[in-house]
């Protein structure tokens, strides 16, 4: 079968400054619902209502969209790195109480004598 | 069992936006009359004086739906009984120019929602459509607008809304996304959207709770060639003009008023992709649709179907009368694409959305539950592997893959 030729879109069919459609908005408002779900500094400062273009919805639509990720990479991150931290410092903890008992214990050579062998002693 | 089914590996579903199938189809007619299109002779619509409208072909690619056609809930209803009200009405599609005339009181411009494209200029569609499967009666979930038709393709119901608000899914009710990867053994599942400015259409919760499971439209041309796509993809259209990483971005989701030119590009563009990884090309099938109609005409009613478990009441209808879900939207074009698929063939069935989750769930998953009414009663386009399987509705039925399947130069 030959190659079928697929005609391009001129370029003048490019217009972000179309008005936004009733869907494109509603998906603003989708998407403003998910945003209103994320912790205060991912958030835009755009008011949805206000968006009137393709390209201004576009726009809005990134920016929750990329937060969106942002903020699920970052939680995730940081519900592994606590996770880490936190075994690391219970090990460190645990190191810690148990060196001092190490180091006070010397060889059983130069342990100084118990008062009890002492007593025997005597 | 069929090789082709037994090849059978990937699912690959793209959505597009807003068109009847009369409107982008309906020119088939004429070159195959087993496909149910257009005959101006038999099929007319009465404009808002009683004159007599017919199917003309004379859409173009843009800026000749305008006003954006209505598509909401009151205005399809219209479109589908003619204006008719009372328990008895029968959907005779009679109300296309009426409603389209409403928006604008322009007796002439509103017969332009009567019009449909010839075979010519729809290069790649009718190619599809001609080389594979074209379904006659792919209708619409509901007889309303795009965010609780898409509904239907995750959820396999719109949890009783019939607009574009937001939906909120209970959790009773996985979409087809969570059953997959929840699964055991686990499966592989992604929503590619175009890209993070154009985002996903209906599943924004979806994006919120598990953004892992969206890739873009580049990811998805890039696993295509590694072989890396998953179980079941679906794939969303570009839906607005916008500046991207690489320049200007055309809107591609033919939504009206964008240019239904970059929508044929955007369609060639998945199947080529698809199509130059000989692996891929083998073990995958492409469903090509719409969500709905986007008030544009067609001649088939809409049938009846199972009621779903939700019931949207009189004032979210806009009708003021409730809506059960017990009927079927306005038909849309609908494509399977797989070299096993013999050539020309024409299906009868009838399906609607929620035909998607329940041919994916069958097919990777077996029996599923909880799912919705609506779910549970749609026919699948693509039968199970194996003992379930009947060779009668199979349509990836030849023994032997085909090798004259078309290429575009997208």
């Amino acid at each position: 079968m030959p190659l079928i030729r697929v005609p391009k879109p001129p370029k003048s069919a490019y217009d972000p400054g179309r008005p936004a459609s009733s869907l494109l908005k509603s998906q603003a408002e989708h998407l403003r619902e998910a945003e209103s779900k994320l912790p205060l500094r991912y958030r835009s400062k755009v008011y949805v209502k206000s968006i009137k273009t393709e390209e201004e919805a576009a726009r809005y639509i990134r920016d929750v969209t990329q937060a969106i990720h942002e903020a699920h990479e970052d939680a995730e991150r940081a519900r592994r790195t606590p996770k880490r931290k936190q075994v690391l410092e219970i090990a460190a903890a645990a190191d810690e109480r148990s060196k001092p008992k190490r180091a006070r214990r010397k060889p059983a050579s130069k342990r100084p004598k118990s008062r009890k062998s002492k007593r025997k002693k005597k | 069992m069929p090789s082709g089914l037994d090849k059978l590996q990937h699912i690959v579903v793209l959505m597009m936006e807003n068109r009847s199938f009369d409107h982008m189809l309906g020119s088939l007619k004429a070159v195959n009359p087993a496909i149910d299109g257009v005959d101006a002779n038999t099929f007319t619509n009465p404009d808002a004086k009683g004159n007599v409208v017919k199917p003309q072909p004379k859409a173009e690619f843009q800026a000749q739906l305008q006003p954006d056609p209505d598509h909401h809930f009151p205005a399809v209803d219209l479109q589908i009984f003619g204006g008719g009200t009372g328990a008895n009405r029968q959907a005779n599609m009679q109300g296309f120019v009426k409603s389209y005339f409403n928006q604008q009181r322009d007796a002439k411009h509103s017969q332009t929602i009567m019009y449909y494209f010839p075979q010519d200029k729809l290069p790649v569609l009718t190619t599809l459509a001609l080389e594979f499967a074209v379904f006659n009666r792919w209708f619409a979930s509901i007889p309303g607008p795009t965010i609780c038709n898409r509904a239907f393709a995750h959820y396999g119901t719109s949890f009783g809304r019939v607009d574009l608000n937001p939906i909120y899914p209970p959790e009773a009710i996985k979409s087809i996304y969570t059953r997959l990867i929840h699964a055991n053994p686990k499966r592989t599942a992604k929503v590619y959207y175009y890209d993070t400015t154009s985002s996903t259409m209906e599943v924004a919760n979806l994006l919120q709770n598990q953004p892992e499971l969206f890739g873009t439209y580049s990811q998805f041309l890039s696993d295509c060639e590694k072989g890396d796509l998953p179980d079941y993809s679906f794939i969303e259209p570009n839906y607005s003009d916008h500046q991207g990483d690489s320049g200007e971005e055309i809107a591609n989701d033919q939504h009206p008023d964008h240019n239904v030119q970059a929508g044929e590009v955007f369609i060639a563009s998945i199947y080529q992709a698809i199509k130059n990884n000989p692996e891929l090309w083998e073990s995958t099938a492409l469903l090509i649709t719409y969500d709905e109609h986007g008030g544009i005409f067609d001649h088939v009613p809409p049938p009846g179907c199972t009621k779903d478990i939700f019931t949207a009441d009189g004032n979210a209808t806009g009708t003021g009368t409730p809506f059960q879900f017990d009927r079927l939207g306005v038909r849309v074009p609908t494509v399977l694409v797989s070299p096993w698929i013999p050539k020309g063939t024409v299906v009868d069935r009838v399906f609607d959305h929620a035909s998607i989750p329940a041919t994916i769930t069958r097919f990777f998953l077996g029996d599923y539950s909880p799912r919705s009414p609506r779910e549970t009663s749609a026919d699948i386009f693509l039968e199970p592997k194996g003992a379930a399987s009947d060779p009668a509705r199979n349509l990836l039925s030849l023994d032997v893959m085909r090798t004259d399947c078309p290429d575009f130069d997208a």
